[in-house]
């Protein structure tokens, strides 16, 4: 029976005169009143504990949001921290890398007493005409780089032979050319791209375009882009320079053997864009000028 | 007759209710945005429920996370549902299921039981 049915049957009641029936009514509405009365009470109780708890969880969470904001911003801190340090270290692997190269390059030199500068000298021709016939500029930076060792093989020659002065007899002449060889078994194991590299080009500096170089006497386009590049480079700079055997030779008589020698000892291309990019081979050739030729390393 | 389904959304709890097997769920969390709306079906299904006579035991399992203070207030028009049936003869099972950390689940199943506590009302921990 609802409470609305309650009130009406306890005013029949009262109306009848029923005290019984308008007591017993009037207890059942009391009852039923403080019942509901203790039920607001729970619900209320209920909702304010839930509420509280919902706090409390909240600010757990915003607790937790500020430790992930905080480890986030560490963390980015440490990636860069991280970052940097690989950065350092790279720069020093490819430093040492290339301090590596040039010194194993001026070794060969220093040993038939050419100068540190002379590696570098070729370094850079090698580099302006690997760009000049197409290369990428990370593939003539790479040749750059290898091209200082291709007279590594030298070290492995006697002194008598290496810092003859005047001529070799046809005997020491054959003992030097064994450089190219050796220069190319030094290097040829290594796995590393700008050894293998330096391997071709120790191997095949001394090929000629129309056949009769050496070590293994092949031409033309068999001869790998590197060595041939190398070639140019190594003999416009070794004819220009004061060696134990001879005095340099000027200008005008290096261009004439080049135009001479365009299509037979050197690629007639390379040839072409050496006298095209001429000026910058002169200004490196000028802002690495050797200024003490009896320089033990590179000096 | 026909058996209830309603599924669980985000606010509001999944409702099985089962004439066959005589079971009663409610299970999940229940803030609606209407709670008086949202339970009309169930208050309705109910009545007709308990108004067949074949009707024997039956089991209510409520498994309630958290609940705002309209859905409290059906519960207990809910269990006055189930209290009435049982004056009137059924056999009624209530169990209400809590979560050991969930606190204030646990003192509201303590809640409805001392208010109905002429019931079979269990409070059971998960």
């Amino acid at each position: 029976m609802g409470n609305d049915d309650k009130l009406i049957a306890s005013l029949e009641a009262f109306l009848n005169n029923d005290v019984e029936t308008l007591k017993g009514n009037i207890e059942k509405l009391i009852k039923d009143y403080s019942r509901k009365s203790r039920r607001l009470d729970k619900i209320i109780h209920q909702s304010d504990k839930q509420q509280r708890e919902l706090l409390e969880l909240n600010e757990e969470l915003e607790r937790t949001y500020a430790e992930l904001d905080e480890y986030k911003n560490h963390l980015e801190e440490k990636v860069e921290e991280g970052i940097s340090e690989i950065k350092g270290l790279n720069v020093e692997i490819e430093e040492t890398q290339k301090e590596v190269v040039f010194t194993m390059g001026a070794i060969g030199e220093s040993r038939s007493k050419e100068t540190g500068n002379h590696v570098k000298r070729v370094a850079e021709y090698s580099k302006i005409l690997a760009l000049a016939c197409g290369m990428d500029e990370d593939e003539a930076e790479m040749l750059k780089q290898a091209s200082p060792m291709h007279d590594i093989g030298k070290i492995a020659i006697p002194d008598a032979i290496l810092n003859k002065p005047g001529r070799f007899d046809e005997d020491e002449f054959e003992h030097m050319k064994r450089h190219a060889e050796l220069g190319y078994e030094m290097l040829r194991h290594s796995p590393r791209t700008l050894l293998k590299a330096a391997a071709t080009v120790a191997y095949e500096h001394h090929e000629k375009w129309a056949g009769g170089g050496y070590p293994r006497n092949i031409q033309g386009e068999d001869i790998h882009i590197y060595g041939r590049i190398t070639a140019v480079a190594d003999v416009f700079d070794a004819l220009g320079s004061d060696r134990c055997y001879k005095k340099a030779w000027d200008d005008e008589k290096i261009f004439a053997l080049f135009k001479e020698e365009r299509g037979k000892q050197f690629d007639p291309k390379l040839i072409d864009l050496f006298f095209e990019n001429l000026n910058a081979i002169l200004d490196v050739r000028e802002k690495y000028r050797d200024l003490f030729t009896e320089t033990p390393l590179n000096g | 007759m026909n058996n209830l389904t309603i599924k669980a959304s985000k606010y509001t709890p999944a409702i099985e209710l089962n004439a066959e097997t005589n079971t009663l769920t409610i299970s999940g969390k229940s803030y609606p945005e209407n709670t008086f709306d949202f339970y009309a079906p169930v208050i309705t299904w109910l009545q007709e429920y308990f108004s067949s006579d074949t009707v024997e035991k039956t089991t209510l399992n409520m498994d309630i996370i958290y609940f705002n203070s309209s859905s409290s207030k059906l519960f207990f028009d809910l269990f006055d549902l189930l209290e009435e049936a049982q004056d009137g003869g059924k056999e009624i099972t209530v169990n209400w299921y809590y979560d050991e950390e969930n606190e204030s689940a646990e003192e509201a199943g303590e809640d409805f039981k001392e208010d109905f506590e002429e019931m079979d009302f269990n409070i059971i921990k998960k």
